[in-house]
């Protein structure tokens, strides 16, 4: 049982971290751009995180505002809509200040089925129409066709620099537990001739850090009679 | 306005977090690096010597000042991400 849950807090964490991730690292699509247009939009209680937050350049009000959007056609005929705000200066972190222009270029690369004209467009968050939440576009480049590679570079280093946060973080909290934690339990220890303590922080060495953390604080305790 | 500047004061506080706890780490790295090489024989003196001497030249070394980038780095990403999304 407690496994079990530990498992499915686990996956919950994972799943999480993940889907924050897809949502705010840029993706690329292969779109033909059909229309350009402002509209004066309502955003909600239920998805105003995924609007641009009030003190940005576009959205000088909290709930009824015009928003940008940019209507676009797959090779495959499906359709997407992207909204086009700024993103103010902390997150998520795109420092885009440039919807206006952007909202031009787009208008300019429109083009129809007969002679299409094929887009890459660079963008983050999500499409629920159920919930009214677009992905917002950060820029717009014309591609040669539809069937164009996008190498991700900005994802390959974003991710690559996470985890050598990670790394970084969990050497640098070990380091800690041994020389700062590990010399001052075996000092209580000592001083405290608590064998059973000792034993415990043996015990807690193999058990990974949270069992040393464990261990160590065993060592506060008075030992037993 | 306002907003660039709460980035760049939070920022600031920040990356000023994560160069303690990288000069923390560091520093405590070399100091390991220099007990074990005392403990493990062939070096004269005296130990605290040893490793305060070590220590100096840790400090006034290229890896002591490389941390500063803790500060560059982000800075650079900043920036260099406000051109691309902003004058591209």
């Amino acid at each position: 049982m407690w496994k079990f849950l530990k498992r499915t807090f686990q996956i919950m964490v994972l799943l999480f971290v993940a889907g924050f991730l897809h949502y705010t690292l840029p993706q690329h699509d292969i779109v033909r751009i059909t229309n350009t247009y402002n509209r004066l939009t309502t955003v909600g209680t239920e998805n105003a995180w995924a609007y641009a937050s009030p003190d940005t350049g576009t959205a000088e009000s909290s709930t009824t505002r015009d928003i940008r959007f940019i209507d676009a056609t797959y090779a495959d005929g499906s359709v997407i809509v992207y909204r086009n705000e700024d993103t103010g200066w902390v997150w998520p972190p795109y420092f885009k200040y440039d919807s206006s222009n952007l909202q031009a270029e787009a208008g300019n690369l429109k083009s129809t089925e007969a002679a299409p004209k094929w887009v890459s467009v660079t963008h983050y968050g999500w499409r629920f129409p159920f919930l009214s939440i677009y992905p917002n576009a950060v820029s717009v480049k014309e591609v040669a066709g539809p069937d164009v590679q996008i190498i991700p570079y900005v994802n390959i280093v974003v991710l690559i620099a996470l985890a050598f946060g990670l790394f970084m973080l969990r050497r640098m909290w070990l380091q800690f537990l041994e020389r700062v934690i590990e010399p001052a339990a075996a000092e209580v220890g000592e001083t405290w001739d608590g064998v059973e303590a000792q034993a415990g922080a043996a015990a807690g060495r193999a058990k990974g850090v949270f069992g040393r953390i464990g261990a160590w604080l065993g060592t506060w305790r008075k030992p037993k009679r | 306005m306002i907003a660039i500047i709460r980035l760049a004061v939070f920022g600031f506080m920040a990356m000023t977090v994560v160069y303690v706890l990288v000069s923390i780490y560091s520093g405590s790295v070399r100091r390991e690096k220099l007990e074990k090489k005392f403990d493990a024989g062939g070096v004269e003196g005296d130990r605290d010597e040893y490793i305060k001497a070590g220590m100096d030249a840790y400090r006034h070394g290229l890896r002591h000042r490389l941390i500063w980038l803790v500060y560059i780095i982000p800075t650079v990403v900043v920036a260099v991400t406000v051109y691309l999304v902003n004058y591209q």
